[in-house]
């Protein structure tokens, strides 16, 4: 059964619902970076608009935008990842608790502070009774998200579906992932710093990505999913057991991967990982990148498809995604899409054209 | 009592999240549920919430909550009878 990215749609740093960052992209300048955002009022009634807080406002109109470009109105299945699902609610509702001493605790910021708030309510916004489903595992909560989606469409039991990555940063949360050494300052946040060894921390992004696979090709499929896999890895060595198997499975013979598309976000400890990676198992490959313009959240991983989709569809790499300088011959018929999630959870999406 | 009215309208406004609203938008004699404002269950919730927070009310029945919740002056006046603060 062959699986396709029908259509995407992103709210990020960038321009949102856009994919003018190929073009022409916003670079980070500080660590904290708020994701910029479309007039909401298109997709959301100002009735169902006051409930919902901003990742759910992202959600749905990532979601509907997504469906629109594939020209699907109503997805077999919507499944989401998120890491901390709606947490600006959450933390209201906190508040709330510490603020009236467990009394009078506000209803709506509660039901909004659940993981699966997000496919809930892209489902009752679409009225869809389909497959629902929501996988919080931390940075690889989108990637399972997107591997149930692929094996149920393997099997034939869906032939849509929406699979988004959703998280959002709030200041509170930044401030304290910050005093565990996640951020960096901003001074070092522009893109040559980010590409410096030996400096720990990366740049936030808030994550809103939404793609619609389906198993039938059309004239504005992004590209084809050869293979989507996770690992739970205790050293390198496995992790590259598992890559050569990986591509034993997917890659068909006398083939190669063109790209390997990293979750290298500035991070000394991260982005070492990818580099032993990189020259381990694909030297030959050029290197990308998209946490630069994105940001780093737990789905962050969701860009990563997302920009290779783009990049497989336009055919040709954007200058700002090589991490280093490209090779001679610059052609890209298939991405491998790597990610892991401090140097234990670990996934692998072939992508191609 | 139109102090009060004032003050309710801005606190519903505000818990209710009812954005592009003012107080003078809300008629303070239509009704709350249904027709009027077109509040549903949660944001009954909400409205006990407030009157329990901010006024020191707490409702015992839920059935009460259909006379007090009728119209925002309903609403004001039962809370200038038995508010605690």
């Amino acid at each position: 059964m062959s699986i396709y990215i029908q259509s995407a749609s992103q709210i990020s740093m960038q321009e949102p619902l856009s994919e003018q960052w190929m073009k022409s992209p916003i670079l980070p300048t500080v660590a904290f970076n708020s994701p910029l955002e479309p007039d909401f009022k298109r997709f959301i009634l100002p009735a169902e608009s006051r409930r919902m807080g901003r990742l759910l406002k992202r959600a749905v109109a990532v979601s509907l935008d997504a469906l629109q470009k594939g020209g699907c109105e109503m997805p077999d299945a919507i499944i989401s990842g998120t890491g901390l699902g709606c947490v600006e609610n959450t933390e209201k509702f906190l508040n709330a608790v510490i603020d009236n001493d467990e009394e009078c605790l506000p209803p709506t910021p509660f039901m909004q502070s659940t993981h699966n708030t997000v496919s809930s309510q892209i489902a009752l916004k679409l009225q869809c009774h389909g497959y629902n489903s929501t996988y919080s595992h931390r940075g690889t909560s989108f990637d399972s998200a997107l591997l149930d989606a692929v094996m149920q469409l393997q099997v034939g039991r869906i032939s849509t579906a929406l699979v988004g990555g959703y998280d959002e940063m709030t200041p509170a949360y930044f401030k304290m992932l910050g005093k565990l050494g996640y951020w960096r300052s901003d001074a070092e946040s522009d893109v040559d710093s980010l590409k410096k060894s030996g400096i720990n921390g990366s740049v936030s992004g808030g994550s809103a990505v939404s793609l619609l696979l389906a198993n039938s090709f059309t004239e504005n499929t992004l590209c084809h999913i050869d293979g989507a896999e996770i690992y739970s890895v205790a050293s390198l060595q496995e992790m590259c057991d598992f890559y050569f198997e990986f591509v034993q499975k997917y890659l068909s013979q006398n083939n190669h991967v063109d790209a390997v598309m990293c979750g290298l976000s500035g991070d000394q400890e991260n982005d070492a990982v990818y580099r032993r990676f990189v020259q381990q198992c694909c030297q030959e490959a050029d290197v990308l990148w998209y946490k630069h313009l994105f940001g780093e959240s737990f789905c962050a991983s969701a860009y990563g498809i997302y920009t290779a989709a783009c990049v497989l569809k336009d055919q040709k790499i954007p200058p700002h995604l090589f991490y280093q300088s490209p090779r001679e011959v610059n052609v890209v018929k298939n991405i491998l899409v790597v990610n892991h999630f401090q140097k234990s959870d670990f996934s692998l999406t072939l992508l191609s054209r | 009592m139109e102090q009060l009215i004032e003050e309710l309208k801005r606190e519903i406004i505000e818990v209710l999240n009812l954005e592009d609203m003012t107080p003078a938008d809300i008629d303070e004699n239509a009704p709350l549920f249904g027709e009027g404002l077109g509040l549903d269950s949660i944001d009954a919730l909400e409205l006990i919430v407030l009157m329990e927070k901010n006024y020191g009310i707490k409702l015992q029945n839920a059935n009460e909550g259909k006379e007090i919740f009728k119209s925002v002056r309903v609403m004001a006046e039962y809370i200038q009878q038995h508010r605690t603060k």
